[in-house]
């Protein structure tokens, strides 16, 4: 176990070197990106502002909250940006083209390979200004310095169901001849994720907390922070990440099955 | 007459490759606007508390409602079209062909995007038709839809321009999506595609102003509504736009094809 454990770090330290010395050959590019996630952000958090400058509350929250809610939000999708999102699209290129192939003949977990084989450097250095603001909002809502030291796991928390939800949703592409359109509805799910619950109606709350359970991803966790008696949220987070799990296991080998690797 | 005949050969292949995977354009074209509407109608119903005598910003809820189902209607309409494969034909030495063709690639890509534009346009027409169907939109006069519509075609061009723009920067950069979100992000908060351009502080909505984006959606949307003075001076500062725009393609695009080396061949 520790020895597999070993060789899939060592297999992601190369994933990193190959991304970074990548990166760092288009200069141009890599600043970029890091502008273009402090445009989102600017934009996100000014829309913001301007609601609260003509109301007092939206749902429960006051505009401290809110901020707090989004700077979580902000945070995981920086770490998502950084890490994970890249290779959503690389796999439905492989998929169509037939490179998924040299994935699964390797010898370690295709998901993995798949799924954290591309990382963004730019994004990460990102993720250090999105966590000093994530903590700035912290402060102003007066969470404790517990609560502060324990959000870590509670990122990583919405970050797997996030992940795991999309990598679900992925399996889909197996079937599908041009696919770049999941990627959209995935990216539309995360749209939806970006808000909180109360903003939507019962039975959209009910649809993306219980079917399509994305509003869990930062909803859950924020909510325990504000509120620590209230474990309710957490449990269904821990749940319905175990539940997609299941399914992926399931899905990702009928995907595999149904594969029809053009190239050979 | 050759010539002609050219650009309708081009608009009807780009109408079946458009069309061939129905579900991806479902997803790609008309899942963005109605998910952004989605959170918007709700987003704001629940700062009004669905209380429609409350008054925030100067609209009352069934006028902010109002609002967002036209920002829809702007988005479906004239927002859609994108240069991914503008950037990739660049990227990869895919231009060398219509080099020698005589059917440039301004010309291919522009018949492209009418094609587009053209779906883009039923699309709009159909969810005009359905709102007012199912009574989401009210007073809506035929001579503003006819206003709106005409205006909205022509910031549909003024977005194909700046997608190109953006599109030929393939010529230095490994990736143009990056420039594509970021557009689309500034965009979306400039325009008064979220929050209505009356409720942002004076001082930024007077600079705003001078900006080509309050007429992507904010002035779009008043002409539907029936409520925007200086009808022909809007027309004409968006195709003044258009021209600066299109303008800065041409420019870019020769010194492009200076650096181009025609990579693959």
């Amino acid at each position: 176990m520790i020895q597999s454990i070993k060789h899939y770090i060592s297999v992601y330290h190369g994933f990193l070197q190959t991304s970074l010395s990548e990166a760092t050959s288009f200069r141009l590019n890599f600043f970029l990106f890091i502008i273009m996630d402090i445009i989102f952000y600017f934009s996100s958090i000014m829309s913001v502002s301007i609601i609260y400058q003509h109301i007092d509350h939206i749902g429960v929250w006051n505009f401290q909250e809110f901020l707090f809610f989004l700077s979580f939000s902000l945070l995981i999708d920086q770490i998502h940006m950084a890490f994970i999102a890249e290779n959503f699209w690389y796999f439905s290129d492989d998929i169509r083209l037939g490179n998924l192939d040299f994935f699964i003949i390797k010898p370690i977990a295709t998901i993995f390979s798949v799924f954290f084989r591309h990382i963004r450097p730019a994004s990460i250095i990102n993720i250090f200004f999105a966590a000093v603001y994530f903590i700035y909002c912290a402060k102003q809502v007066g969470l404790s310095n517990l609560m502060i030291f324990l959000s870590p796991i509670f990122i990583l928390l919405g970050l797997t169901l996030m992940v795991s939800l999309e990598i679900l949703l992925s399996c889909s592409m197996f079937y599908m001849v041009e696919s770049m359109g999941i990627n959209f509805l995935r990216m539309q799910f995360q749209n939806i994720s970006r808000w909180p619950d109360f903003v939507y109606g019962y039975i959209s709350q009910k649809v993306f907390t219980f079917a399509v359970p994305i509003l869990l991803i930062s909803n859950a966790p924020i909510k325990f922070m504000l509120n620590n008696n209230d474990y309710t949220p957490m449990i269904f987070l821990l749940i319905f990440t175990l539940i997609t799990w299941g399914l992926i296991k399931y899905f990702w080998n009928q995907g595999l099955k149904a594969y029809e690797s053009v190239s050979s | 007459m050759p010539l002609l005949n050219k650009w309708i050969q081009t608009i009807k292949i780009s109408w079946s490759n458009l069309l061939a995977y129905r579900l991806n354009f479902l997803l790609l074209i008309l899942g963005p606007a109605f998910v952004f509407f989605f959170i918007k109608y709700n987003l704001w119903y629940s700062i009004y508390q669905g209380n429609t005598s409350v008054i925030i910003g100067g609209y009352t809820l069934d006028q902010m409602i109002h609002y967002q189902f036209f920002t829809l209607i702007t988005a479906l309409i004239a927002q859609s079209s994108n240069a991914m494969n503008l950037s990739s034909d660049i990227r990869l030495g895919r231009i060398s062909v219509f080099l020698i063709y005589p059917f440039n690639f301004w010309q291919y890509h522009c018949a492209h995007f009418l094609a587009f534009q053209s779906l883009q346009m039923a699309v709009g027409l159909f969810s005009i038709l359905a709102f007012l169907g199912f009574g989401l939109i009210n007073q809506l006069t035929v001579l503003d839809c006819f206003y709106g519509f005409s205006f909205c075609t022509l910031v549909g061009i003024l977005w194909f321009s700046i997608q190109y723009l953006i599109g030929l920067m393939a010529f230095w950069l490994e990736e143009t999506w990056i420039l594509r979100v970021s557009f689309l992000t500034i965009a979306n908060f400039m325009s008064g595609a979220i929050i209505p351009l009356e409720m942002y502080p004076k001082w930024l909505s007077n600079i705003l102003w001078y900006t080509p984006f309050p007429y992507l959606t904010f002035v779009p949307v008043k002409i539907f509504q029936g409520q925007f003075n200086g009808l022909l001076s809007a027309y004409l500062i968006l195709i003044i736009w258009t021209i600066i725009f299109s303008t800065l393609s041409l420019i870019i695009w020769k010194k492009g094809l200076r650096l181009y080396t025609g990579a693959g061949m």
